[in-house]
């Protein structure tokens, strides 16, 4: 029979987490929750709100103290009605995993219902918000997790977020030679839905270019 | 000996797609490597921003063109979590039951593309003609051979089919014996052993920390999986264990062992189908009508500004995830901002640097090990 995670566990780690980060950055800006998904199961995760110079501790804390060693996800978001302090927004999720280093011919087998402490897996999201502006910049956490380098290439390739401390940035996903300043994710590109009329009217886009406005190229 | 960077791709067998892997040599030996993605980047992130919640569904089908299904349900669960939906039962089954289909189609389709890598042409027609099978299963549900569209935010597009329950025991169960007579075949294949053992050594810790999941976690000797760990459908009522390997070297899992988890793997698939088409609530030879409650609940269809929707689900590569916010266009029916996490993007630059130190022979090994899809890597 299959196995899972109870909401008990999940709960519990999650609070555990949550409560860490409070006694360790009380007084500070930084705030930690337990939330709930909203699907069947509603299962607990940890959500961290941090502002971006105590981004680096919060994210040193969640590695070497909490134990989560899996940087799944870097989102970049703008807001340019966001208000002054909003502009723009990064979330980063990150589980923790209980994988360890095997001895040859020997592997773990986790039972789900058994896991306690530690070895419960966690989802952390963190929220990092950025004040509008033109360069919106937070802290790379490339030397945290190495997995965070190629999310955090991506987000400056496709939404201009800079990450400060971040080696070897460079273009990912648009063509090495796009122009600088140029990410399409920011607010500013418009994309519509075209209907099917005008896809048969106008199948080639010659008369939908020019609507098209802030394009760069 | 002097250094020199050869380029492989964009158009190379080894690639397996679409991106180019730059390598320095020195000889015969690999010393640097680059990956270059984004060959095929289309902006779905984007393109998602003008649609609403049920148009987005056959832009994630193409994510990936061998594993729709599990790409399509993968950001159903987010938009669920989003929009606050609660799935009916028999609805979870069929989706189950489609998403392990759609793995073992996936898996052949590697191991089909793999044998070629190797020198062996004949695993791939092999591979080819059991894939047409859950092509033919996926079909009947979903109505077209590839890109399905089956998930609803709430349900299902159809019920399952009559007769459908019996062509898919019949068919699952030949391929369980067609699984050992692969493993007939390759295991005592001189050729596949000398190409695979010993090749392409990946550390289970060093892998998570890159942000590599899923088999090829697994196959270094930890049962990790997302669907016990961060569970999501009904996968804790059929009867399956995580496929796990055992490393034969402290340097981890070498490609031979990535080769074990994902035949493992298979045999889990067809033990969940088996066990889940027995178990489907409301019977496995009943077809309710389009729409029933049976198997799709009525979903709002706008997300207030400030709700955010995310899952984790277990793609046929590792652990793939989408992140929605809502509050976007057309006074909240569109996302507003909708991200995707691809397990191939960061695997792929991980795989190249475990291939430094090898030869450039074992280039096509390693890297096929790893399952590389650049539809979901370039998105």
């Amino acid at each position: 029979m299959g196995m899972r995670i109870s909401n008990e566990q999940a709960e519990a780690a999650a609070e555990h987490a949550a409560n860490s980060i409070n006694e360790r950055f009380g007084g500070s800006d930084v705030q930690a929750t337990v939330e709930h998904h909203n699907n069947a199961y509603k299962m607990a995760f940890t959500r961290v709100v941090a502002p971006p110079q105590h981004w680096v501790a919060v994210a040193k804390h969640l590695r070497f103290d909490l134990g989560v060693n899996y940087c799944s996800m870097v989102t970049g978001t703008h807001y340019p009605e966001g208000g002054a302090e909003r502009g723009w927004e990064v979330v980063y999720h990150f589980l923790r995993q209980p994988v360890v280093d095997q001895k040859p011919h020997t592997h773990t087998v986790h039972v789900a219902e058994q896991l306690n402490g530690a070895d419960v897996p966690l989802e952390v999201e963190a929220v990092v918000s950025l004040p509008q502006g033109e360069n919106p910049t937070v802290p790379s956490i490339q030397d945290i997790w190495v997995g965070a380098d190629w999310n955090e290439k991506e987000t400056w390739d496709l939404v201009g977020i800079q990450f400060e401390g971040h080696d070897n940035m460079h273009r990912v996903l648009n063509p090495h030679d796009s122009p600088d300043g140029f990410h399409p994710l920011q607010k500013q590109h418009k994309i519509r839905y075209h209907d099917f009329n005008e896809m048969y009217d106008d199948a080639q886009g010659f008369l939908r270019k020019p609507t098209d406005e802030g394009r760069v190229k | 000996m002097a250094q020199m960077w050869i380029t492989m791709g964009p158009q190379h067998p080894m690639t397996h797609g679409l991106w180019t892997l730059r390598v320095k040599v020195d000889g015969e030996t690999v010393v640097d490597t680059e990956a270059e993605l984004g060959y095929i980047h289309r902006g779905v992130e984007k393109i998602a921003e003008a649609r609403d919640f049920t148009q987005i569904t056959p832009y994630c089908d193409r994510l990936c063109y061998v594993s729709a299904m599990t790409w399509a349900n993968s950001y159903i669960y987010a938009a669920e979590d989003l929009l606050e939906v609660e799935v009916p039962e028999r609805a979870e089954y069929v989706r189950l039951i489609a998403a392990e289909c759609q793995r073992l189609a996936s898996h052949l389709m590697w191991l089909g593309a793999y044998g070629p890598d190797i020198g062996s042409l004949t695993l791939m027609t092999w591979c080819m003609r059991d894939r047409e099978m859950f092509l033919d299963l996926l079909q009947e549900l979903g109505g077209s051979r590839m890109h399905y569209n089956f998930p609803r935010v709430g349900g299902i597009k159809r019920d399952i089919p009559i007769g459908f329950a019996d062509r898919l025991i019949a068919k699952t169960k030949l391929f369980e014996h067609r699984i050992d007579e692969y493993e007939m075949m390759l295991d005592e294949s001189t050729i596949w052993l000398v190409r695979l053992q010993g090749v392409g050594y990946a550390n289970a810790e060093e892998m998570v920390n890159a942000g590599v999941s899923g088999p090829n976690v697994r196959a270094a000797g930890v049962n990790y999986d997302v669907r016990w760990a961060h569970p999501y459908s009904v996968y804790d009522q059929v009867d399956w264990e995580p496929a796990v390997e055992k490393p034969t070297s402290v340097k981890g899992a070498d490609c031979y062992d990535r080769y074990r988890v994902r035949m493992e793997e298979m045999r889990q698939s067809c033990r969940m189908i088996l066990d889940a088409i027995e178990k489907i609530p409301g019977g496995k030879n009943t077809n309710y009508a389009k729409g029933d409650k049976m198997i799709l609940t009525k979903a709002p269809s706008r997300a207030p500004e400030g709700a955010t929707g995310f899952s984790n689900y277990e793609c046929t590569r590792g652990a793939s995830q989408f992140y929605i916010q809502g509050g976007g266009d057309s006074r909240g029916k569109n996302p507003y901002r909708l991200s995707i996490r691809s397990p191939m993007f960061i695997t792929i630059p991980y795989v190249a640097k475990t291939m430094i130190g090898y030869k450039v022979a074992d280039i096509p090994a390693i890297m096929g090990s790893f399952d590389p899809c650049i539809g979901e890597t370039d998105r």
